[in-house]
């Protein structure tokens, strides 16, 4: 005992200095990284949001002095065309989430606690359907119910009496459609079944012995029991409905049904471009948003309901009688999301004349054929593996190392660099990209990257920062420094220790975060739409303007390819995270 | 009620998958009667228990109770949860946290559609016997652990089950609270007529409690009896051993002469009641600690004794654990704080005749 506290105060002199100044070289270079970092974050993240505030109040024309005023804001709130897209957007928001919402609940419910058949390749299937692009469900969707050639509109057209087919999808309620059969009820099912799954299930158990049937169980206790989860999913889904483009851009843009991401769009893109009421117009959409965040982040800190269980699982619920009509039900829904839209696609993409059965030999890969000839499709297919590989790449590094310093750095600012990694997600992709417009057109010195595949892969990134730097935070989280320092104090160098033990620990979430950050590129169209150029066209990009010119045989033949690319490394990506044990 | 509240289970199987948790077991609950089921974890004391209340689908069998029929595999008849008319506190009470107090104890009055003023009238009511009145408008996590415990009574009580069950209701309580709870749920069975099942793993809580313990292993019932019965006369090694502690010797068997006899391997003779075992052969004997007596090494021995020394001592507070050598064996019992013990010290132990039994070395009987 003497001996070794004799043997450590001589050892001492040596060892802490070393330790200290080690330390110390190690904190330079950790402060130059962070400034580093905090500067690009700042630039890429807050400064666009800056801007675009800022440009609201800018009255004179780009290449005039500078002149400063309220014209924008007036005009705004005098404008029928500008006030109208904001109710529009509020309606749609409500309609889509009052339906989807409470199907959602159901179907989680039933996927978590009951024994339907299949339920886990349902709860696959709804995976599956997240990563399928919005674009290419809705020109599925589009081949089916346009009012002039959709394969539903000409079956209804078989029967007697009826002239023309009752659907329209250029419509509010196709635009509702379009979002209940892309990702509305997806995210929320994938968000809720978990919730359901880790609920006590004794509180269940203790309803039904108290006479209660399994719909008052599920009304008196699951609701209430989850409320506070399935509200902070509500939520979350319309912050990201707000941001939601593509949809409102294809089908309401033809019939004047503007949304203000829309609008925003359509105000920048005409000439000349009005960005003061764009500006102004963002600006009222992000007040709005503003809102739904605070109460987002109020209900997160304040979770408390929901109570998890470590104790065996209970049998699932018998749905007896209720089995077929259930497993039907979902069925129709999963194949609504996923297996129509592909099958309309394929079809499409293999008609000569869309819609048209009737003529002699309807079938042909000729848009196959003209697709895979035009210089635009190599281009753009280029453009998009260049975009999504380089994406991921500076992801990969730049937010590892925004999660790592504010997961385990000590700095003051790291609170900061924390709340800029959020801003993105609550930042509608439209407005981001308009804001980084701005700044890349202000900075003298970011000029020349206008128009460029840079600008393009900056915008990427942004856009895929909030889940990117999450999903590393996970993970360092789980690094305990102790890992570490087992290491170190089992006589490990520190070269050793990073390869042995941080590296192995690392390596499947910097492939995670990759493919996940290429697969959102590849398939983004409202943050990249206003930064791209036309030699930096993507395919997401190229089949919106064929979608928007009416060129359904090329623009499935797209859709299947971006439908191909996305499933199949979402497919990896899940391995992956399977194999880290990182979920959702 | 009077003998129509019978609990019987009939060739009660359970399996998942290739594991029996549940090996076709049959009971009796009489009623009026409460009825404890007792074993190690894994047992399928649960799984029997989750049956009698409709969570769990059994594999085959029946369970009947009075004039109903919960469930025939045979029949092809099942009763739902929620029409057995059962009570039951869980394990983790499974109060509802979004609930007040009173709303969770209304609860079930409130899906049997009583009218408003007899919920009140007949929650009040209950509330009152739990002493829990004062904190009818709390929420739940409000509550220690003690309170949420009542209310869980309080609202498997409240609408006069026919039958109650018991999920180890007192498992996430501390010991002290734990025998609070124990003397409290005996005195509200003298209140409230209930014929039931209640499963834990703690032998004294069974005992305490229950009119009948039901030993169950390996999805088996070991033995059936009376609390004093099962733990005075095991039917087997395995109830001897889960019921409590025991100080056991191996010898063989003498039954020459018509005296049935021990013999130890340092050539001590012990007495015991006459047994079952084969004349000759090695067995076990075996003793309760509390029936052993210290006698002191100077005095003239007695009859039934053996000597032998303290190896190892562990004061754990109101006892000693203890290793002893006698005849050679190692021999692992408890010794009482009150006397000086010391490791090394020689040591006489009268091991009276009537409390001695015997088991055959093979079989386990």
């Amino acid at each position: 005992m003497t001996n070794a506290t004799a043997a450590s105060a001589t050892a001492r002199p040596s060892f802490v200095p070393r330790l200290v100044r080690r330390a110390q070289r190690l904190a330079e270079t950790q402060t130059v990284l962070f400034t580093i970092v905090l500067v690009a974050v700042v630039l890429l993240v807050l400064l666009p949001v800056i801007s675009l505030i800022a440009y609201s109040f800018v009255e004179s024309l780009p290449n005039q002095p500078l002149r400063i005023g309220f014209d924008a804001w007036r005009h705004a709130v005098e404008s029928p065309l500008i006030m109208g897209s904001l109710l529009n957007s509020v309606l749609l928001l409500l309609a889509i989430h009052g339906i989807s919402l409470p199907v959602a609940v159901v179907i989680a419910w039933v996927l978590a606690r009951t024994d339907l058949p299949f339920r886990n390749g349902f709860e696959f299937m709804f995976w599956v359907s997240f990563f399928m692009p919005t674009l290419s469900i809705l020109m599925g969707w589009i081949l089916c119910l346009d009012p002039e050639y959709g394969l539903l509109n000409k079956l209804v057209e078989l029967l007697p009496f009826v002239d023309k087919g009752p659907f329209n999808i250029f419509s509010f309620w196709g635009i509702v459609w379009g979002h209940l059969a892309s990702h509305s009820i997806t995210v929320k099912v994938m968000l809720l079944t978990p919730t359901f799954r880790n609920i006590d299930s004794s509180f269940e158990e203790a309803s039904e012995i108290c006479g209660a049937n399994r719909f008052t169980t599920l009304l008196r206790i699951m609701v209430p029991a989850v409320t506070p989860a399935i509200l902070a999913i509500t939520l979350i889904a319309m912050i990201r409905a707000m941001q939601s483009f593509e949809i409102e851009m294809v089908l309401g843009t033809p019939i004047r049904l503007y949304v203000y991401s829309t609008l925003v769009y359509a105000l920048t893109g005409q000439e000349p471009p009005d960005f003061g009421a764009a500006s102004a117009l963002a600006t009222i959409g992000l007040a709005c948003l503003l809102p739904l965040i605070f109460a987002q982040r109020w209900l997160g800190l304040r979770r408390q309901y929901v109570s998890v269980s470590g104790r065996m699982k209970s049998a699932p619920i018998r749905l007896g009688r209720w089995k077929l009509p259930v497993l039907l039900a979902i069925c129709l829904i999963v194949l609504m999301l996923t297996a129509i839209p592909m099958v309309f696609l394929g079809l499409t993409s293999a008609m000569k004349l869309f819609g048209f059965f009737q003529i002699p030999e309807p079938w042909t890969f000729a848009h196959w054929k003209t697709v895979f000839a035009d210089e635009t499709f190599r281009q753009s297919f280029v453009n998009t593996l260049q975009m999504a590989g380089g994406a991921a790449l500076v992801a990969v590094v730049l937010l590892s190392l925004v999660a790592y310093f504010s997961v385990s750095s000590t700095f003051k600012a790291r609170a900061a660099l924390d709340f800029l990694s959020w801003l993105p997600a609550a930042v509608p992709g439209v407005l981001f990209s308009l804001g980084l417009l701005y700044v890349f057109l202000d900075i003298p010195l970011l000029r020349p990257l206008y128009g460029s595949m840079a600008l393009m892969i900056i915008a990427a990134v942004v856009g895929g920062m909030t889940l990117g730097t999450q999903i590393f935070k996970s993970t360092m989280l789980q690094l305990s420094r102790e890992l570490e320092e087992a290491s170190t104090v089992a006589g490990a160098t520190w070269l050793r220790t990073f390869r042995s033990v941080v590296l192995p620990i690392v390596v499947p979430t910097v492939l995670l975060v990759g493919i996940t950050i290429f697969i959102t590129a590849a398939r983004e169209i409202a943050s990249v739409a206003l930064v791209a150029s036309a030699g930096t066209k993507t395919l997401s990009l190229l089949q919106l303007d064929y979608m928007i010119q009416g060129s359904y045989g090329p623009a499935a033949v797209i859709s299947f390819i971006v439908i191909a690319m996305s499933t199949g490394l979402a497919l990896v990506a899940r391995a992956v995270g399977l194999r880290i044990g990182l979920r959702n | 009620m009077a003998d129509d509240g019978a609990l019987s289970l009939r060739g009660l199987t359970k399996r998942f998958g290739a594991f029996t948790a549940v090996d076709a077991i049959d009971l009796d609950v009489r009623p009026g009667e409460l009825m404890a089921l007792l074993g190690p974890s894994g047992c399928g004391k649960t799984t029997t228990l989750r049956m009698v209340a409709g969570l769990e689908q059994p594999t085959s069998g029946a369970i009947r109770f009075g004039g109903n029929t919960f469930i025939s595999t045979t029949d092809e008849v099942e009763l739902a949860a929620h029409k057995r008319n059962i009570g039951m506190v869980f394990q983790s009470y499974a109060l509802w946290p979004h609930m007040t107090v009173h709303e969770n104890v209304a609860y079930p009055l409130s899906v049997r559609r009583i009218a408003s003023a007899e919920i009140k009238r007949r929650v009040a009511a209950i509330l009152e016997m739990m002493e829990l009145s004062a904190l009818a408008a709390k929420t739940i996590p409000q509550l220690s652990g003690g309170q949420q415990q009542r209310v869980a009574l309080a609202r498997a009580l409240v609408y006069e089950p026919s039958l109650m069950l018991f999920d180890e209701p007192f498992s996430n309580l501390d010991t002290n609270l734990r025998a609070n709870m124990r003397m409290e749920l005996k005195s509200l069975r003298r209140r409230v007529a209930m014929t039931g099942l209640f499963v834990t793993h703690d032998q004294a809580e069974a005992l305490s409690i229950a009119d009948s313990v039901a030993i169950m292993n390996g999805g088996r019932i070991e033995q059936i009896g009376a609390p004093q019965d099962v733990y005075k006369r095991p039917a087997t090694k395995f109830v001897r051993d889960f019921m409590g502690r025991v100080l056991s010797l191996h010898g063989m068997y003498d039954a020459s002469g018509g005296d049935s006899r021990i013999r130890l391997s340092d050539g001590t003779l012990l007495s015991c009641q006459a047994s079952r075992a084969e004349p000759g052969s090695r067995v076990e004997v075996s003793i309760r600690p509390e029936y052993v007596k210290f006698d002191e090494i100077g005095e003239p021995a007695r009859a039934n004794t053996v000597t032998g020394m303290v190896e190892e001592l562990l004061f754990t507070g109101d006892r000693f654990e203890t290793r002893l050598r006698i005849a050679g064996e190692a021999v692992f019992t408890e010794l009482p704080s009150d006397r000086p013990w010391r490791e090394g010290d020689a040591i006489r132990l009268h091991l009276p005749m009537s409390a001695l039994s015997i088991w055959s070395i093979l079989d386990g009987k």
